[in-house]
């Protein structure tokens, strides 16, 4: 081989590498998340083939979009899929985190989901400067004994549980809200969730 | 070196640095999430966003790479011009169909622009693309290496 030759494909090789080490610095090291949450977050039974985790934020209107076809495929797996929901709250949504406090505490008097399905429901009635009114109006909606309701409301846990479902969503390298783990395998958005979730569970239901 | 070789040398080192923290930050999450933005755009095929994902940042780093070490300078350059180019008509089109984007996807998880933020910066980049394209010979670039030696 010539020296331009060799000189040439050690250029290439030198680029070539330094492509794949910029790869594998900025991917890093994953960490893994927990799946953990309250009972009242988690629907379908415990020893389900199929677990689907979702990192959701109430304010979100790409997660309200979600919720009809996640409903949809909950029905049709119903008693094959346990399912987890994980608080969010994205940083440039003001109410979000507010929301989320309303229904775990809607949640710790066993209406989590009605209080969920509302706040998706209604999520551009209450997404404004208005928002307290609203959750406090849901709240007595489903006759949620209200002064149990606001001292949770007022409970210091609950930001501090918030925080760490956010380093759950940042362990797991969420960056969008709806993000879906179905045994691990993750599906952003209500289309990938639409367009690849139920082959994703026909096949791990085969196994 | 020339007032042209300056500028040369200028634009596709800020073109590589830019090319390699793009494709950095891709890499550095999900493809999924790149993916997500992808479809936002609407101008591809669903079922190539996901293969798309995965291979923009492998394209991103090796061509950026190949502009700041100066291999295959005017090829790379093109290969820039192009990509920026094709953003730049993805990043318009969005805006001529009234989509909105959650974020330009330029950078991943990493920096968010908006679409006129990002429309600028890939107006920007195919301009130094194109002075680092025109000179034919690059300063301190692996290509003189190899043609030259040490």
């Amino acid at each position: 081989m010539t020296a331009p030759l060799v000189r040439r494909l050690a250029a290439f090789a030198l680029v070539a590498a330094l492509s794949a080490g910029s790869m594998l610095v900025a991917r890093g090291a994953r960490k893994p998340f927990s799946p953990a949450a309250p009972q009242y977050r988690q629907k379908g039974p415990a020893n389900a083939k199929i677990l689907i985790v979702e990192f959701s934020d109430f304010e979100c209107p790409a997660c309200r979009y979600a919720v009809k076809p996640l409903h949809e495929l909950l029905a049709l797996y119903e008693g094959k899929v346990r399912f987890v929901f994980k608080h969010f709250p994205l940083r440039m949504h003001r109410w979000a985190p507010a929301a989320a406090i309303a229904a775990e505490c809607a949640g710790r008097q066993g209406r989590f989901w009605e209080y969920h399905d509302r706040l998706y429901d209604r999520q551009e009635e209450w997404v404004n400067e208005k928002a307290e009114s609203f959750l406090v109006a849901y709240a007595r909606t489903f006759k949620l004994d209200m002064n149990a309701w606001q001292a949770c409301r007022a409970d210091p846990a609950l930001p501090t549980l918030l925080k760490s479902e956010l380093t759950d969503g940042a362990n797991a390298w969420v960056g969008s809200t709806p993000t879906f783990f179905i045994n691990g395998k993750r599906f952003v958005g209500a289309k990938q969730l639409g367009e690849r979730g139920t082959t994703f569970i026909e096949k791990e239901l085969e196994k | 070196m020339t007032c042209k070789e300056h500028a040369a040398l200028a634009g596709r080192l800020v073109v590589g640095i830019v090319l390699v923290y793009a494709g950095a930050s891709k890499a550095a999450g999900p493809a999924e999430e790149v993916a997500y933005i992808i479809s936002a755009y609407d101008v591809i095929p669903r079922d190539f966003t996901l293969p798309a994902a995965a291979l923009m940042p492998w394209i991103e780093l090796f061509v950026g790479w190949a502009l700041i070490l100066g291999f295959q300078t005017r090829l790379a350059a093109a290969a820039a011009g192009a990509i920026f180019l094709a953003f730049l008509g993805a990043v318009g089109s969005t805006v001529l169909r009234g989509i909105t984007l959650p974020n330009c996807g330029c950078f991943g998880d990493s920096l968010h622009l908006t679409a006129g933020q990002a429309f600028v910066m890939d107006l920007c980049m195919s301009g130094l693309c194109w002075l680092a394209w025109r000179e034919s010979s690059s300063p301190a670039s692996l290509d003189r290496w190899t043609q030259r030696g040490l």
